[in-house]
């Protein structure tokens, strides 16, 4: 056990020179931009140009790059993230969005690990059948289409038939709903954003499962307890299982980068109020605070997702803390 | 995206109705026949009670509307930088006067009347007694007075109001001559002055300890983090519930000074909710699954809902043009930045500056497409920088269509020579130049495809380049390092004034000849020249007859000199559900100017 | 090698197909100028947003005739503010195979006019309707398709250089030198992808022209994916590494770039095929969201997925379904790539090899 947890703390600390390092990479991409983050308030005739010189000051704008970071650096540390180019705090704005774009990934997570996982056992049971096939091929399909463009469509579907809400993520009258009304409130307006992350996620997720009970399924002592004559369903579920799962883990930081990435598209097209989308309008805005900020929040969670997912690893695998 | 004041919509004197020549039909009758009655103001137990004058309703229900983008940034309505958030806040807090929606006269408000001097310079307000903030607090003459000594003048938040009422260098003066009668006096006779009166007044006992803490906490005062039960305010509706990037949501006030011909508080809605949505798409499909009350559609969309209309639940209402103008721009900057480089290429300031090419390429462009194309035929071509819809349009100024002989004369009468389908000026030199704008707006992007194609069949070379938004802004006007551009500016129908900005030659939106502070007005064109006389008498003279003939003279300049082309106006089509009723469209105002008054019939 | 997979993917039916339709696809834009009728910026304005030309070859009196199609005239109902389009029937435009119509350069070299078809000077025929400016859907497709179906491989070409070097000098070096490398790689890993798309894509200094536009995307698309492959490729050096025949390489004195270069990476060969094919179409995917945002290809060039963008407004999905097409081709393409992928890589993995055996 205490192996275990020296190996945790060891994990933990090495994340923080790797945060160091997304910082100066990040702040620096952004900084090389010719755009000027105040051009939105210079063409804005009801703004004067005292206004615009005190907006410059106030994100230091006339300093040099270093000092820049240096600064942004040491109020990240404090927690403070700075104002918008329109005077919001970033914290609020990144605080209203993070727990819905968690909320969405993780919902997705689940659900693909719910289906994926016993997709991938039988697509490895039943290997080189018509069904492996077909369900490869099915699954592919999922991944093909671009995901904005699914969700336009999906989006026509539901102004069709009127069955699904046109994006966002609660009712107008939300906040007068009972905690039931609520819960199914949002589970409904969920439904079409998870279902466009499921589909194009799904399809990894099964391959990987599905190699890894090839592999396992292959193993010496697989063969070997198929020859002493256990059944061979037991051989599956109870040997095979087990082993095919635990590099699955591995894998749960990664699917959560990628999740991350591709639900900016779908929460654009979607209105849902995310990081993604927030991130985006920020981009288009050239709002410099902001999308440090976020882009920050961004690596911050995959590097949490990572290192939630190399835990559980050590957890559920002893054998990996003496490698460590 | 370019807005050219919210303000300034509220800012002029004024005479008549625009109702601008329209090709299309569909400006029923039924419409313009139902004529919206203004409120009156009666005094019931001595309170002074705005009355509306329209058919009495139910109570009850409520009404959603939209905002695009990304929701407001402040409920602020002294410190709102952009259209969204002075919206919505301005539905919260009413000013002394409103504009009339059918005449764009001023009419009142939180004041129940007011007087201007004989010599112009004396604006006398009456203020209602017994009228209420929403917390119950009776609203006074001090508050006026704190609103424009403390905030307005006081120069908190958004300056620009402050900014535009410096006449010679000086602020009008403002004086509580007892509770509820206040006295503005401003330095010359100042026409524009009136419509500034129509600015929010805020509660003194809310915002006094804000203002006194200075400009930084006053940027944050009504942030949109503020607790809504918290807030003081005056309009119809109060802040309920503000959810970040997907809805406002206001409830009725009920100590709103409006009443109905049965002595019963307005508004007759319950709530009113603004659904924040990200983009023209989005909101299309809002509105098609009932999720939105009312729209504004698009050209291209038209056709469908006009179609739908007759089985449906909503109906369709043109509002006539849009303030907003679409225009091609040149460089005609001819000097150095500070480094001594040209802004501009000589050799291609020579074009720009050569009125016979800015003519040329005024008439290779093709309206009557861009019309038909862009905005589905809802629309209507555009050769003034006024709004077609603009009380002070100059009709005077004839219309034409593309003649490339035309413009192939012009050019040649300048030296310009064709060899092998390819322009060459009379230097030898290629005509080749960079057309911008920006990217992302497929209206935009359709229009430079067009035009670089109209231009490309004089032979001239045109690099089409749509970027990025900021960039693009911050080329026009700081770096100055382009030569074509297709943009749009907002302005108003009722003040011309607003655009100075645009048309002054130290203006800071100066685009087409744009100076640094430094510069002031150094290398002035002798019509640039006149436009600046033009608009400071325009802005002294103060009735609206005297003014027209500057704003006239100004409109005339354009149209010959050619600094901006202009291009087209799209028409306003606006969709609303039926249940709605007492809905007086006004070309100025829109739909839902007299939100208190809508109420709902199924 | 290459051979063995070839006929691996013949054998497989799925594989077959994609191997087929992709090579159609491929034909067709190589020879896009020819077989497109109209060059990409062509736009004829009085029929923007027309439906596909319809093509008859009986005519009206019941007669078998040579195939023409008619012109759209455009109305604007003034009562019910609608475009509509009416054929023009005072004039048959017969269509014409092999016959001169606009000029174009034969693979960018032999200058041309003759299209597979096309039809008489003042007649236009559009098989997939047209856009707002009134270009051919259909030949802004096939030029479209060259730079959304090239960008990836291109990007590729940029990458795997990258990312087998730094991979492998990370992982023959070890020690520090890996440590700080890999620690570098991660941190970029670390930023979400489309994120760091984004933003590099909209850092893009403004005014480039196009060609520079295109091969800055191509640029920031190989700077997301490298470090993601150079990670694999350290891993599998690492174990390449300890393998008798570089030792041998080692004592015999081979410099230490020459062993990388000749000795280790080329063991590397059939990963990178297998991450070559399995990541072309995450490639298009993310050309065309760029795009799709505006951030991508800027009109008027065209891509698949700037040519989306207008295709998501509801009424033209509604109305006007041709401008769907972008979205259907990038979905057969990727798909296409995907199957070839799952294919390839069943037959490298060497214990699936073994387990078929």
């Amino acid at each position: 056990m205490n192996d275990t947890f020296k190996y945790i703390i060891k994990r933990i600390l090495q994340t923080i020179p790797l945060l160091i390092m997304i910082s100066i990479i990040s702040f620096f991409i952004i900084r090389l931009s010719p755009v000027d983050p105040l051009a939105e308030l210079k063409l804005n005739p009801s703004v004067s140009p005292a206004t615009v010189e005190r907006e410059s000051k106030r994100l230091g704008l006339d300093k040099p790059i270093i000092v820049q970071y240096g600064k942004w650096a040491f109020s990240f540390v404090k927690g403070d993230l700075g104002v918008t180019s329109t005077g919001e705090k970033v914290s609020k704005k990144l605080a209203e969005r993070i727990p819905n774009t968690l909320l969405l990934t993780t919902l997705v997570i689940l659900l693909t690990w719910l289906v994926g996982v016993p997709l991938g056992i039988i697509a490895a049971v039943k290997w080189k059948t018509p069904f492996d096939r077909i369900l490869t091929v099915l699954t592919s399909i999922g991944m093909a289409i671009p995901s904005f463009f699914f969700a336009v469509l999906l989006l026509l579907f539901a102004v069709k038939t009127g069955w699904f809400p046109i994006g966002g993520l609660t009712s107008p009258n939300y906040s007068e709903m009972s905690f039931w009304g609520k819960f199914c409130d949002i589970a409904y307006h969920l439904i079409l954003p998870v279902f466009v992350l499921f589909t194009i996620s799904l399809a990894g997720l099964q391959r990987q499962m599905r190699a890894n009970m090839l592999d396992v399924l292959d193993s010496d002592y697989v063969k070997f307890a198929r020859a002493k004559g256990l059944s061979e369903f037991k051989v599956v579920y109870k040997h095979a299982l087990r082993n095919a799962v635990n590099p699955m883990i591995t894998l749960l930081g990664f699917e959560f980068a990628s999740l991350l990435s591709g639900a900016a598209l779908t929460e654009y097209v979607f209105q849902y109020p995310g990081l993604g989308r927030l991130i985006l309008e920020a981009v288009l805005k050239s709002d410099i605070n902001l999308v440090m900020a976020s882009l920050m929040m961004g690596a911050v969670m995959l590097v949490a997702g990572n290192l939630i997912a190399d835990i559980l690893l050590i957890l559920t695998d002893p054998r990996i803390r003496g490698r460590a | 995206m370019l807005l050219l004041c919210t303000i300034l919509c509220k800012a002029c004197l004024v005479k008549d109705t625009p109702a601008p020549d329209n090709d299309l039909k569909f400006q029923t009758k039924e419409q313009f026949t139902q004529a919206y009655i203004p409120p009156k103001n009666v005094t019931i137990d001595g309170i002074d009670y705005l009355q509306s004058q329209s058919p009495v309703g139910k109570f009850g229900g409520e009404f959603v509307s939209s905002t695009i983008g990304e929701g407001p940034k402040t409920f602020n309505p002294f410190n709102s930088k952009d259209a969204t958030s002075a919206t919505l806040s301005g539905i919260m807090y009413d000013g002394l006067l409103g504009t009339d929606p059918i005449s764009g006269q001023p009419v009142p408000k939180l004041a129940k009347g007011y007087k201007i001097s004989s010599d112009g310079k004396t604006y006398t307000i009456y203020l209602r007694k017994g009228i209420k903030w929403s917390d119950g607090k009776p609203i006074t003459a001090d508050d006026v007075v704190f609103t424009w000594k403390d905030i307005i003048f006081g120069g908190l938040g958004d300056t620009s109001l402050r900014d535009s009422l410096y006449i010679d260098d000086k602020l009008p003066s403002v004086k509580k001559i007892d509770n509820f009668t206040i006295e503005f006096t401003t330095p010359k006779p100042y026409a524009p002055f009136i419509r500034s009166l129509t600015q929010s007044i805020a509660p003194k006992h809310y915002f006094e300890k804000a203002v006194k803490s200075g400009n930084t906490a006053f940027d944050t005062f009504l942030s949109t983090t503020t607790k809504p039960e918290n807030i003081v305010s005056s309009g119809a509706f109060k802040l309920k519930e503000y959810v970040p990037a997907q809805r406002v949501v206001y409830e009725r006030n009920p100590n709103y000074y409006e009443i109905n011909t049965n002595d019963e508080k307005l508004p007759y809605m319950n709530k009113l909710i603004y659904l924040i949505v990200g983009d023209l798409n989005n909101e299309v499909l809002k509105f098609e699954a009932k999720e939105l009350d009312v729209i504004t559609l698009q050209g291209s969309k038209v056709a469908r809902y006009k179609t739908l209309e007759p089985h449906s639940d909503f109906k369709l209402y043109n509002l006539g043009p849009t303030t907003s103008t679409m225009y091609l721009s040149f460089n005609l900057n001819n000097r150095k930045n500070d480094k001594g480089k040209y802004y501009v290429n000589p050799i291609k300031q020579k074009w720009f500056s050569d009125i016979n090419f800015r003519t040329a390429v005024d008439y290779a462009v093709d309206r009557k497409n861009i019309v038909f194309n862009i905005a589905n035929g809802i629309g209507s071509p555009l050769y003034t920088p006024e709004s077609l819809n603009s009380i002070y349009l100059n009709k005077n100024l004839a219309q034409y269509d593309k003649d490339l002989e035309k413009s192939k004369e012009l050019l040649k009468k300048s030296g310009f020579y064709i060899k092998d389908k390819k322009l060459y000026d009379k230097n030898g030199n290629r005509v080749e130049f960079d057309l911008l704008t920006n990217a992302g707006n497929t209206e935009r992007e359709a229009i430079g495809v067009m035009i670089k194609q109209d231009l490309e069949e004089l032979g001239m070379k045109v690099n089409f380049k749509p970027i990025e938004f900021n960039s693009l802004v911050n080329k026009l006007v700081s770096t100055f390092d382009w030569d074509m551009v297709i943009m749009g500016l907002t302005g108003s129908p009722l003040e011309p004034n607003g655009a100075k900005n645009v048309w002054l030659s130290d203006g800071r939106l100066h685009m087409f000849n744009m100076r640094t502070p430094k510069e002031g007005k150094k290398g002035i064109l002798p019509w640039e020249k006149e436009l600046d006389y033009l608009f400071n008498q325009g802005a002294l003279a103060t009735k609206f007859e005297d003014r027209k003939p500057y704003y006239d003279k100004y409109q005339e300049i354009i149209y010959t000199q050619k600094p901006m082309i202009y291009l087209y106006s799209p028409v306003i089509i606006n969709a609303i559900r039926k249940k709605y009723k007492n809905i007086y469209p006004s070309s100025l105002n829109g739909l839902t100017h007299n939100i208190e008054e809508i109420y709902i019939d199924e | 090698m290459i051979k063995e997979i070839l006929k691996a993917l013949w054998k497989d039916k799925f594989a077959k197909i994609a191997v087929i339709v992709l090579g159609f696809i491929y034909v067709m834009l190589l020879f896009a100028d020819f077989i497109a009728p109209y060059t990409k910026d062509f736009s004829d304005r009085t029929m923007a947003y027309v439906p596909p030309s319809k093509i008859f070859n009986i005519d009206e009196r019941g007669k078998l005739s040579k195939p023409y199609t008619y012109n759209y005239i455009r109305v604007f109902d003034k009562d019910n503010l609608e475009i509509k389009y009416k054929f023009d029937r005072s004039k048959k435009h017969y269509i014409k195979f092999l016959s001169k119509g606009q000029p174009y350069k034969f693979l960018g070299l032999i200058p041309m006019k003759r299209h597979l078809f096309t039809t008489d000077n003042d007649g236009r025929i559009f098989l997939l309707g047209t856009d707002i400016n009134g270009r051919d859907v259909f030949s802004r497709l096939l030029f479209g398709g060259r730079i959304s179906m090239t960008i990836g491989f291109l990007a590729l070409f940029v990458l795997f250089p990258i990312g087998l070097l730094y991979g492998g000098i990370s992982g023959y070096f070890g020690g520090k030198v890996d440590i700080v490398m890999m620690r570098f790689a991660e941190a970029v890993m670390s930023i979400p992808s489309f994120y760091l798309l984004i933003i590099l894509a909209s850092i893009l200094p403004p005014g480039m022209t196009s060609t520079q536009r295109f091969m800055l995307i191509v640029l920031i698309l190989a700077l997301i994916g490298w470090a993601g492959f150079a990670r694999v490729v350290r891993g599998m050096v690492l174990s390449i590494k300890t393998q008798e025949y570089v030792q041998a390489a080692q004592s015999i004195g081979a410099s230490k770039f020459r062993i990388i270069v000749k000795h280790i990476l080329p063991q590397t060969t059939s990963y990178v095929i297998v991450a070559m094919t399995l990541s072309v179409p995450s490639y298009i995917l993310s050309e065309s969201g760029l795009s799709f945002l505006g951030l991508g290809i800027q009109q008027p060039d065209a891509s698949w997925g700037n040519m989306l963008k207008e295709a998501q407004e509801f009424t033209n999905i509604i109305y006007r379904p041709w401008l769907l097409t972008p979205g259907f081709l990038i979905f057969v393409s990727v798909l296409a790539f995907n199957l070839i992928g799952d294919t390839i890589r069943d037959i490298l993995d060497p214990k699936s090899k073994k387990q078929g055996t």
